[in-house]
């Protein structure tokens, strides 16, 4: 619906000149394609369904809304209007800030202040059903031209995601390109009302903990804060994260002060510490240039306070490599 | 050859003013100008067309025939009798040397070198890449004045040092100082090389062990050394004992798979083996598998003993009798928790799964293989012959912990053999 929304106040044109043609009426293979994929992620913020890339899908979303607007309606279709949907989904989303404005007055996040204040431990991602597994995307080479394939599902039991694929460091064939060979898997922002990007705050904990299952392959953690400036998409905060492999579960436990940070994959020369209270997103790559299949299973990602951890930062600034953080 | 694997590191150096440069300075004597080079205009056709990557990309020989050779290719190919290895390696390079005394074509050299190192086995090799540096002309290359120090001084022999450098840290090598002087009196303090150099001096050393679970670098050939490698990587308890069922036949040690008495290797605890020996012999056991174990570049796969999860209701308890001993109770029924912020428990149900009892790695994966291990494991593992087994395999390729679905369409397949094993294991049970 958001898509729907995008499109009207970007076209604004087209819907002037064909309100007076009475009921505006989608075709019957969008609507259906519509309701399915509305079905599909009934958690997720909607318009922001499966594709990957933003860009890819503003491009496919307006395409087949163009088409519409001139094919004439048919005989039989449920009944669906422009008008209606978007009062819907305006309706949803204020419903959705009475919700936060509310939820604010209660605590931080709807819950309690003495509550939260007295949590040591937190939940933030668990996988105990389909819904869940919508709170995160997948990606892999292919997005550049490679060969790697990687997955997401439930694991056998129904109760922990499985993540898995092949990973294959064949570059690819466009002339420029000489590595290649990354799977990922990385969560979703948060949306709130009106598709506000929110974010998590993390400030009380100092550690990352993690229950999961590998084979034996290093994966790398990698935290995203939230920027407000398009230079600083590419910058995250990484370490890694070791999978002893066989079968019993492993607990992995990342203190937040050893994350280190990079921009576009290449660590910075100044260090700096990971912002806890504006996190945006969390994901797992592989990319160990080692080709072959591969599997992690996840059972949840918490946060939580070690108290027996008190280091701020691990990795000290170098003068020799900046010189200005010492003058 | 994918040991060329470097990407751009200052990606900002102007590539155009890398042709003006040596466009500007002809007749500097160590210069990249291609019309001065003795082999005709394609020699130099390489570096000018990769304009993207730092090194060239591999060429690949199945493409055409008429492909042109790289430059001084000559030089990796004399001596087809002789053995590639390092001392190989490092004759090719001194004849560079030789046979060219003003080192023209330098940086094509290396780049051809960096890429024939995998060949020779030298890719971490410290004195084979300080060899590689040592080509580069000294004192040469050092900006001099205050300007060429802003712009980049001899661009493409920078990006070179570079990509020796990255190489390295693609391969985990340390430079020492060694590098460090030859660096500096190649490019001087101020230069791009120099600069990686620090980098990598500061990075390499934070990250060097940090893998809690480390494996060798180089790993053992014997498929028997390398399983039992793999099964006590795998282990979390250190009292386990790996136990060689099964050594593979003498013949073909080679190739594992195709030998007729493939190895079998297993691990169990005494835990395990306890919790074995209460396990209540109306309910199955199962070997699934097999699941894959990377252990660096190479994977292993491992088979696991396994029962179902108890239901609650047949879950037992084993209870401590507090009268071992009064003076130091076993188990006290005291509430030390403060309060709500003493709590460091997750919120959540934890996935459970039923006890695993043994692991084993076995050359082959079929069930007549891991039903000789299920005999081996009988012996320190009486209660096992009372205890049905069901084999649930997966194919063969060790599709990971997914073939779920696969498996419910298997097991109706399987169904009769099941029985059978069922039935061949009460009767040994009986006997």
């Amino acid at each position: 619906m958001a898509l729907v929304c995008r499109f009207l106040s970007s076209t604004n044109a087209p819907r002037k000149c064909l309100k007076p043609c009475a009921a505006l009426r989608l075709p019957p293979g969008l609507v259906a394609a519509y309701c399915s994929r509305s079905l599909q992620k009934p958690g997720a913020s909607p318009g922001r369904a499966s594709q990957q890339s933003r860009p890819e899908e503003g491009l496919q979303g307006h395409e087949p809304k163009e088409v519409t607007l001139d094919v004439p309606s048919s005989e039989e279709q449920p009944e669906v209007s422009f008008d209606k949907a978007i009062r819907d989904e305006v309706k949803d989303h204020l419903r959705r800030l009475k919700d936060e404005v509310l939820n604010h007055w209660v605590g931080p996040e709807g819950r309690p202040l003495h509550k939260v204040l007295l949590e040591q431990t937190r939940v933030v991602w668990q996988f105990r059903g389909k819904e869940d597994l919508d709170k995160w995307v997948v990606t892999s080479d292919k997005t550049i031209g490679g060969r790697s394939e990687v997955f997401l599902k439930m694991g056998k039991n129904n109760q922990s995601a499985l993540l898995y694929g092949t990973l294959s460091s064949e570059p690819p064939k466009d002339g420029e390109s000489s590595q290649s060979g990354f799977c990922a898997m990385i969560s979703r922002v948060v949306r709130g009302a009106f598709e506000r990007r929110m974010c998590y705050d993390w400030s009380q904990y100092n550690s990352l903990y993690l229950r999961v299952r590998g084979d034996g392959r290093p994966w790398m953690v990698n935290i995203r804060e939230q920027k407000d400036f398009i230079q600083s998409k590419d910058q995250m905060y990484s370490y890694f994260m070791y999978t002893r492999g066989g079968p019993y579960w492993q607990e992995v436990k990342i203190p937040f002060s050893k994350f280190f940070f990079s921009n576009k994959g290449r660590i910075r020369d100044a260090q700096y510490k990971l912002m806890l209270d504006k996190i945006s997103s969390i994901g797992f790559t592989l990319a160990d240039k080692v080709d072959g299949p591969f599997f992690l299973e996840i059972d949840f990602i918490g946060v939580f306070t070690d108290p027996a951890h008190t280091e701020e930062f691990a990795y000290e600034n170098s003068p020799v490599l900046n010189p200005r953080l010492f003058r | 050859m994918s040991c060329v694997r470097a990407a751009l590191l200052a990606r900002g150096l102007p590539r155009g003013r890398a042709a003006i440069c040596s466009a500007i300075l002809p007749g500097a004597p160590f210069s990249q100008v291609s019309p001065l080079l003795p082999r005709g205009l394609h020699c130099s056709a390489t570096p000018y067309t990769s304009t993207k990557s730092l090194v060239p990309r591999p060429s690949e020989p199945e493409k055409k025939p008429g492909k042109v050779p790289a430059p001084h290719e000559e030089l990796f190919q004399r001596a087809p009798g002789s053995a590639r290895d390092k001392a190989s390696f490092v004759r090719a390079v001194q004849s560079f040397g030789q046979h060219n005394v003003r080192k023209r074509g330098h940086v094509d050299f290396i780049y051809l070198a960096l890429r024939k190192m995998r060949e020779y086995g030298v890719e971490r090799d410290l004195a084979a890449y300080n060899l590689l540096l040592d080509i580069f002309p000294k004192e040469v290359f050092r900006p001099r004045n205050i300007f060429q120090r802003i712009f980049i001084h001899y661009p493409r022999q920078q990006e070179c040092g570079v990509a020796v450098l990255e190489q390295m840290e693609n391969h985990g090598v340390m430079p020492n100082k060694e590098t460090e002087f030859l660096l500096l009196q190649i490019f001087g303090r101020r230069s791009h090389p120099m600069l990686k150099f620090v980098r990598m001096r500061l990075w390499l050393t934070r990250f060097q062990n940090v893998n809690p679970f480390p494996v060798p670098r180089e790993l053992p050939q014997d498929a028997v050394e390398l399983a039992t490698l793999g099964l006590r990587h795998m282990e979390p308890d250190l009292s386990a004992r790996v136990t060689v069922y099964q050594k593979p036949s003498p013949d073909d040690t080679r190739d594992p798979a195709d030998s007729i008495q493939p190895h079998i290797v297993g691990i169990q605890s005494p835990d395990q083996q306890d919790a074995l020996a209460r396990h209540n012999p109306a309910r199955p056991l199962f070997v699934e598998g097999p699941f894959s174990l990377w252990l660096r570049n190479k994977c292993v796969y491992y088979h696991i003993l396994r029962a179902d999860l108890l239901p609650p209701e047949e879950k037992e308890v084993q209870e401590i009798p507090e009268e071992w001993n009064l003076y130091y109770p076993m188990q006290l029924d005291l509430d030390y928790a403060r309060s709500g912020w003493d709590d460091y428990e997750f919120d959540i149900d934890e996935v459970e799964e039923g006890p695993v009892f043994a692991i084993c790695m076995a050359g082959a994966h079929d069930q007549e293989t891991l039903a000789r291990w299920i005999q081996g494991l009988q012996e320190t593992n009486p209660a096992l012959a009372r205890i049905p087994v069901v084999f649930r395999l997966a194919g063969s390729t060790g599709e990971l912990l997914a073939a779920s679905g696969l498996e419910d369409s298997r097991q109706s397949q399987r169904e009769g053999q099941e029985e059978d094993e069922r039935v061949q294991r009460q009767q040994q049970g009986q006997s």
